[in-house]
């Protein structure tokens, strides 16, 4: 009885594996095909192994340009994100006077908001601080987007940490800056990489921002570089879109697979206490 | 020198609230302000008072916008959670390769919804798609049903393809308020001779009560502001039959009805306000 029910659950977790992979393998058939591949009457199962797609797709969708912008969205956004919402956090957590306290409810308060909602009023002030079309712009949009919830994340996580270990740094003589980056800040790992999966593919990844801030070619990330593309064929040549597809699929996968142990173990315990 | 150390620290928090008051607290109060204009991006604004407000109750597509949206929340929110209680709860039972099993679930989280929604419409396209073609091969082409043809079945695949990516993000943080569930609980509970429904439902559900709280209202905000990959997927379509807010947002404001976009803006923002705050009032009593 025992045995059974622990071969039914070994299925049905293989079952669902296959469920959230599928889509990548008929990307990934699809990207090796032939353009001439027709799946009437060739294989299905098989592809072809034909990796011209791949070289027709970079060159013509400028997909590496895109990577490369979204790359320092990512890393600057992610950067402001962690050093702001650490300071942030660790004051709160800290120092709770009238201030304090009332940055924190704002925070929190404004958490419950979606971006969409500011969108417009804030694309007539980019045009102002010509912000639009501009990387910087574009990071510190995606900063602010993300600040509240790395406050929250933060503060809970230094609440956690024992107030004696930054004590004895001051009464040795350090500032309470220096305190917090020599004794604090390294004890914030595992929520330091909390908050950048949290937000690092979701910034690789965002559509919604880029469409309105990031209208030049030259400065489309990843999702807006595709959806240009993408909408130049209409529906026909899939095979050249799978491939780029993969391609612009490939560098998340890749950071998701390295790190993903440590993704695993920081979304515990950084992320989610009490 | 050291008196201005000491008290510095007090405002640590100074430079996050400034990023954050400029790029959004001002924006936002701006927003209130421009609703009530007819501005259309370019020229002089002209105060309109709330005519936005009453254009929008009376615009057909708009209130079918909201139908859409809420819909779609109604249907993704309470699924998204179910489906990653039970992967979560899965994943926290003995089973070999935890950790591959994990990482699969967990992959269609980290790609862009946008691509999401591209290779499920290469799937189920009418004619052309894979799964047609894959049917007609086998000889049973009517197993195809035109599911991107009507509104049902498209909302219906928007939830399921949406439940599909982001169950894994929600199956993490329950898998982790499990984790920090104490083992002695649930074999004192045993030894008291409580079944394995008594014990979910009088250990697990209550000591999970912290998850579900971020899981439910991150869903719901989520759901309502729901973009990508209805852009992807049917980009709005049939018609505009299943635009979102977010969309339609979008789309007057390239439409040069920015005074009108951000009218449609603040009516979203109460859309959203008040399910987040009935689902956290309504968690706080159970706590």
């Amino acid at each position: 009885m025992k045995k059974t029910y622990s071969l039914l659950r070994h299925l049905t977790v293989l079952l669902i594996c296959l469920m959230c992979m599928s889509p990548f393998l008929v990307l990934l058939n699809l990207s090796l095909n032939t353009p001439r591949h027709n799946l009437y009457e060739d294989s299905l199962i098989v592809p072809d192994f034909y990796f011209g797609n791949y070289a027709e797709g970079w060159v013509k969708s400028h997909i590496g340009r895109a990577m490369v912008n979204s790359g320092i969205i990512a890393f600057a956004a992610l950067a402001l994100i962690v050093l702001l919402g650490a300071m942030a956090g660790y004051t709160v957590a800290r120092f709770p006077n009238r201030f304090n306290r009332m940055v924190f409810s704002v925070l929190l308060g404004c958490m419950m908001i979606p971006g969409i909602i500011n969108t417009v009023p804030l694309y007539t002030l980019m045009i102002r601080i010509k912000a639009v079309n501009t990387l910087w712009g574009m990071a510190l949009v995606c900063a602010t987007l993300a600040l509240p919830q790395a406050v929250f994340v933060f503060s809970g996580f230094i609440q956690s940490i024992p107030r004696e270990l930054e004590e004895a740094a001051i009464i040795d003589g350090c500032s309470y800056f220096t305190a917090f980056w020599r004794v604090v800040f390294p004890l914030l790992k595992p929520s330091v990489s909390a908050v950048v999966i949290l937000n690092g593919f979701g910034i690789w990844n965002n559509y919604s921002q880029a469409v309105f801030f990031l209208q030049s070619s030259e400065k489309h990330n990843v999702p807006q570089a595709l959806s240009v593309y993408f909408q130049q064929f209409a529906g026909a040549q899939w095979n050249l879109m799978a491939a780029t597809a993969v391609i612009a699929i490939v560098p998340v996968v890749a950071v998701f697979l390295v790190f993903q142990k440590r993704i695993m173990s920081g979304l515990t315990e950084g992320a989610i206490k009490g | 020198m050291k008196k201005k150390k000491i008290g510095l620290h007090l405002f640590m928090a100074v430079p996050a609230f400034v990023l954050y008051g400029i790029f959004f607290i001002y924006p936002l109060t701006k927003g209130i302000g421009m609703s009530l204009t007819n501005w259309n991006g370019y020229s002089a604004p002209e105060f309109v008072g709330l005519k936005n407000f009453v254009d929008f109750f009376g615009d057909a597509r708009a209130l079918h916008d909201i139908k859409t949206t809420v819909l779609f929340t109604l249907g993704s929110a309470p699924l998204l959670n179910l489906v990653g209680l039970l992967y979560a709860l899965l994943m926290n039972s003995k089973i070999k390769g935890k950790s591959v099993a994990r990482a699969c679930i967990y992959m269609p989280a980290i790609i862009s919804p946008l691509i999401m929604g591209y290779i499920w419409y290469l799937l189920l396209q009418p004619g052309r798609g894979i799964l047609f073609t894959v049917f007609d091969r086998m000889g049973h082409p009517e197993w195809f049903g035109n599911w991107m043809g009507s509104y049902s079945t498209t909302m219906l695949v928007l939830v399921l393809v949406n439940v599909w990516q982001y169950a894994g993000m929600t199956m993490i943080i329950y898998l982790a308020g499990l984790q920090n569930i104490s083992q002695d609980l649930y074999e004192a509970a045993m030894i008291d001779g409580a079944g394995a429904f008594a014990r979910f439902c009088r250990i697990t559900l209550p000591l999970l009560i912290p998850s579900i709280r971020i899981n439910v209202v991150t869903n719901i905000i989520g759901s309502l502001s729901v973009f990508d990959i209805v852009m992807s997927l049917t980009g709005g379509g049939p018609g505009y039959q299943t635009e979102t807010l977010s969309i339609y947002i979008m789309r007057m404001c390239y439409g040069s009805k920015t005074g009108y976009s951000t009218a449609v803006a603040i009516v979203m923002f109460v859309i959203v306000l008040v399910p987040v705050l009935i689902s956290l009032r309504l968690m706080k009593r159970k706590d």
